[in-house]
């Protein structure tokens, strides 16, 4: 009974704390995630993006002036 | 070229005015950042010296927009076990860039071809607040870093707030105190070495001369002297001693600056003799030439390299 009664009081301590620290550990997961998510995106779009906004600025570029060698 | 001490100049234009006078201590110029205290000597004595063949393509599109290409071959060096010797390996690589300048917002990219990505971006957030990012990716895990710096340029100081991945944060701080001379701090904790630092610098410069020096926590303490000889000619000295490791290190460099190159030396007490040379050709065409002799080690360094545009 003794036995019971503290593995249930074990139960519910570890179940509340598991609570407390898994909303602390999504938030951790979830910043990990985005911050993995824009390290990839800066790398393959950050080029794109410099070439694209200098192809729009003020006289537009053509592709083919940028892959010509003059 | 002759835009060499340009903040100098106009900062001594001011400091002389106000030093025959009376010093007025409500209106000091604004000092140079902190992670610029020792510009005018590292512009000799941290020349950029290269190994093997070098060329630079750099072609303009637009009057913001420019594309670069750039090819490097030549020996890298690789750590190797014991200091005495030196492991070279022989390496070419092709890198491409884009640059985009606006008043308001540069953003510079380079790419190579193993995909590693070095790129930097500087925004005016307002008047006085410039965001500027550096981050070197790489495709593998745990290899890339990030550097974020807000920079506020007040009436005569200037202040930084930085932050990086694995959790670096730091600051620095900097203040004119008088005219000539410029005071600053700098503190910062590093979250993976759990380490934390702090360091002092101050600056005095005038017409002819500027002399800085910097101590850091970690041991560090730089010293270092320019005198300005001609509107062509400088010459620099600097003392580096770290009290933890005992490593001292005394160098002299000098800097010519003629009308068709320009040519930079240092002489080390570690036994190292570098000179780096540019020399242009026609307009757009650029000839370098660097030299790095280390005695002490033997290791002898030459490159040769051609920039166009």
């Amino acid at each position: 009974m003794a036995a019971a009664k503290a593995s249930l009081k074990i139960k519910g301590k570890g179940k509340g704390s598991k609570e407390s620290s898994s909303k602390y550990e999504l938030f951790k997961d979830w910043t990990n995630w985005s911050l993995k998510k824009a390290k990839v995106a800066t790398h393959y779009g950050f080029i794109p993006l410099i070439i694209v906004l200098g192809m729009k600025s003020d006289p537009n570029t053509h592709l083919f002036q940028l892959l010509s060698p003059v | 070229m002759a835009d060499l001490f340009p903040p100098l100049a106009t900062a001594q234009v001011d400091a002389k005015t106000k030093v025959d006078e009376k010093v007025d201590y409500s209106n000091l110029p604004c000092p140079v950042p902190y992670d610029e205290v020792h510009r005018e000597a590292y512009m000799s004595l941290k020349a950029e010296n290269f190994e093997g063949f070098r060329f630079d393509f750099s072609k303009g599109l637009n009057q913001k927009f420019s594309l670069s290409h750039s090819v490097m071959m030549g020996p890298t060096e690789v750590p190797s076990q014991s200091p005495d010797t030196t492991i070279k390996i022989p390496v070419a690589h092709y890198e491409f860039g884009a640059n985009y300048f606006d008043p308001k917002l540069m953003l510079v990219g380079r790419v190579m071809t193993d995909g590693r990505l070095n790129a930097r971006l500087k925004a005016d957030l307002s008047d006085k607040l410039i965001l500027k990012a550096n981050a070197q990716l790489t495709g593998e895990p745990h290899m890339s870093h990030s550097v974020f710096n807000f920079d506020y340029m007040g009436k005569d100081y200037r202040a930084q707030l930085q932050l990086g991945n694995n959790a670096l944060v730091g600051a620095t701080y900097i203040q004119s105190v008088t005219p000539r001379l410029s005071l600053g701090g700098e503190v910062f904790w590093a979250g993976v070495p759990r380490k934390s630092g702090l360091g002092y610098a101050a600056r005095y410069e005038t017409d002819q001369m500027v002399a800085s020096a910097q101590v850091a926590s970690t041991g560090n303490v730089v010293m270092n002297y320019v005198q300005k000889i001609s509107e062509k000619v400088s010459l620099a000295t600097d003392f580096v001693y770290n009290y933890f490791s005992r490593d001292v290190v005394a160098s002299v460099g000098y800097d010519y600056i003629l009308r068709q190159s320009r040519i930079r030396g240092k002489v080390d007490s570690n036994g190292v003799t570098s000179a780096l040379l540019e020399e242009r050709l026609s307009m757009g065409l650029n000839f370098l030439l660097s030299a790095e002799i280390d005695h002490k080690k033997k290791d002898y360094k030459f490159g040769f390299g051609l920039t166009v545009g």
